[in-house]
């Protein structure tokens, strides 16, 4: 089977879609995963250490491996829900992310500081409502850049997913360059649509930081 | 039934600093076995040298630190006995910080509001115009809509005072309020304490603001190494304290300000 150029090309713009909505759900595990991580560490020393043992094996092991584990090997066993590639790429990225991000936003809990937490403790607010109503809403802030950088880089870990078959854009890239033998335009085209991906996204979300600092006096 | 709104009795605290190197550390003892009863209407004013641990009696009477040994009590309830809910505790005594700690991502009148929304649970409305309420009263109207970066020190100060007032606490206790201050801005933030003192609201104040203390306290409290060295009237402090510790500092503070 061999396309024209034009066809090529729209076949693997096709797979834009799911390597967005693959890297903004990682990316939303990864903050429901990271956040709580986060503030475990912080404000838990007791159970501090589940957080360290998280980060070490979610930042330490290939991406690459905990896919095919998941898919395969749990797959294997669960068909329902692992024997789905979409479902087990956003896992497995959000898994990784939430390591990644649970280390984002300590270094934020940390830049907000804890004299926020105490003003919020004299007013009688609880430490998880503390945490709510006058951490959360600072710590996004201070996260940026560190959330582009992460998000960013989730668009790009996404082309591991190729490895389980998904059809995103490095898969498709792929099967072009099987199908056509044309060793080089693919990956290039690919490489292209990869840089339009994550440089607007981490471009905004900065400015975006940027301005809300400017705006709570950082 | 006491008769106090606040009671400190035979407080300590102690807690560690860390030096240069990891086996320095220095056990400072803050509070040392301090007693003292705050009534209705009270203004109390506590003055010393700095480093003196004046402000950590301070945090342990709001049980923002907690006392290693004693008790704190507001009104009849003991607040060092354990299970006690601390934030609803808290909730009824307001704070105000030396170095302010307005909440930076929202507005005076979302600093003010937060504590009557999430800690007394009223309605919109209701907390809006209380908020707004507070905020009139420390004079600083013109601030509703700014966040704190965008405020001078002593309107910044103003709102504090207006988050620690707005949900009508028992008491108010202040630490150093006017010393992060500018000295053009200090006299704003002392008018707003003297407004507060004349409708009767009761006070502990960690100040030197001398002609303040003179003007508004009820009794002023000399301390120094975790200890309360001397209690009295203002005249006493003016005229003749009865140790040389209180003697001397008041000499050296008094020196200072007319210089």
């Amino acid at each position: 089977m061999v396309l024209a150029v034009e066809q090529q090309l729209i076949f693997i713009l096709e797979g834009v879609p799911y390597t967005l909505s693959i890297s903004l759900i990682s990316f939303l595990v990864g903050i429901v995963i990271g956040l709580p991580l986060a503030f475990i560490r912080s404000y838990e020393k007791d159970i501090s250490f589940v957080v360290d043992w998280y980060e070490k094996i979610f930042r330490g092991v290939p991406e690459i491996v905990l896919l095919l584990l998941f898919f395969f090997g749990l797959g294997a066993f669960f068909p329902f829900p692992f024997y789905n590639a979409f479902f087990v790429s956003c896992l497995v990225l959000g898994l990784r992310s939430g390591a990644n991000q649970s280390q984002i936003f300590r270094g934020a809990i940390h830049g907000v500081g804890d004299e926020q937490m105490i003003a919020g403790q004299s007013i009688g607010l609880s430490k998880w409502r503390g945490v709510w109503h006058i951490m959360i809403p600072q710590v996004f802030t201070f996260s940026t850049p560190g959330l582009g950088s992460e998000y960013a880089l989730l668009i790009k870990d996404s082309a591991y997913v190729y490895v389980i078959g998904l059809l995103e854009i490095m898969t498709r890239a792929n099967q072009v360059r099987i199908n056509t033998t044309d060793m080089v335009a693919p990956f290039i085209f690919a490489a292209i649509v990869y840089i339009i991906l994550t440089f607007p996204i981490a471009f905004w979300l900065d400015r975006w930081g940027n301005r809300r600092k400017k705006k709570i006096g950082l | 039934m006491t008769n106090y709104v606040m009671e400190a009795k035979n407080v300590y605290k102690t807690y560690c600093v860390k030096g240069e190197e990891k086996q320095d550390i220095k056990i400072v003892e803050a509070v040392k076995d301090v007693s003292l009863q705050i009534r209705k209407g009270d203004i109390k004013l506590i003055f010393g040298p700095s480093g003196s641990g004046k402000s950590t009696f301070l945090r342990c009477m709001a049980m923002l630190d907690i006392p290693d040994k004693g008790e704190i009590y507001l009104g009849d309830q003991c607040l060092t006995k354990p299970g006690v809910d601390l934030n609803k505790a808290r909730a009824r005594i307001g704070f105000v910080f030396q170095h302010i700690y307005l909440f930076r991502h929202l507005t005076a009148l979302g600093n003010v509001e937060l504590a009557l929304r999430q800690v007394l649970r009223l309605p919109k409305e209701e907390a809006r115009r209380r908020a707004l309420d507070a905020l009139a009263e420390v004079k600083v109207t013109e601030c509703v809509s700014k966040y704190p970066s965008q405020m001078s020190g002593g309107q910044a100060q103003r709102v504090g005072i207006a988050r620690a007032l707005a949900r009508n606490p028992d008491i108010i206790l202040l630490d150093e309020p006017t010393s992060a201050l500018d000295p053009e801005l200090t006299g704003e933030v002392i008018d707003t304490l003297r407004d507060l003192a004349k409708e009767g609201t009761t006070m502990l104040i960690v100040s030197h603001e001398m002609p303040f203390a003179k003007e508004v306290a009820e009794e002023m409290i000399f301390y120094d190494e975790g200890r309360i060295i001397e209690i009295g009237p203002p005249s006493l402090f003016f005229n003749a304290p009865n140790t040389d510790r209180a003697k001397q500092f008041m000499t050296r503070i008094i020196n200072k300000t007319t210089r």
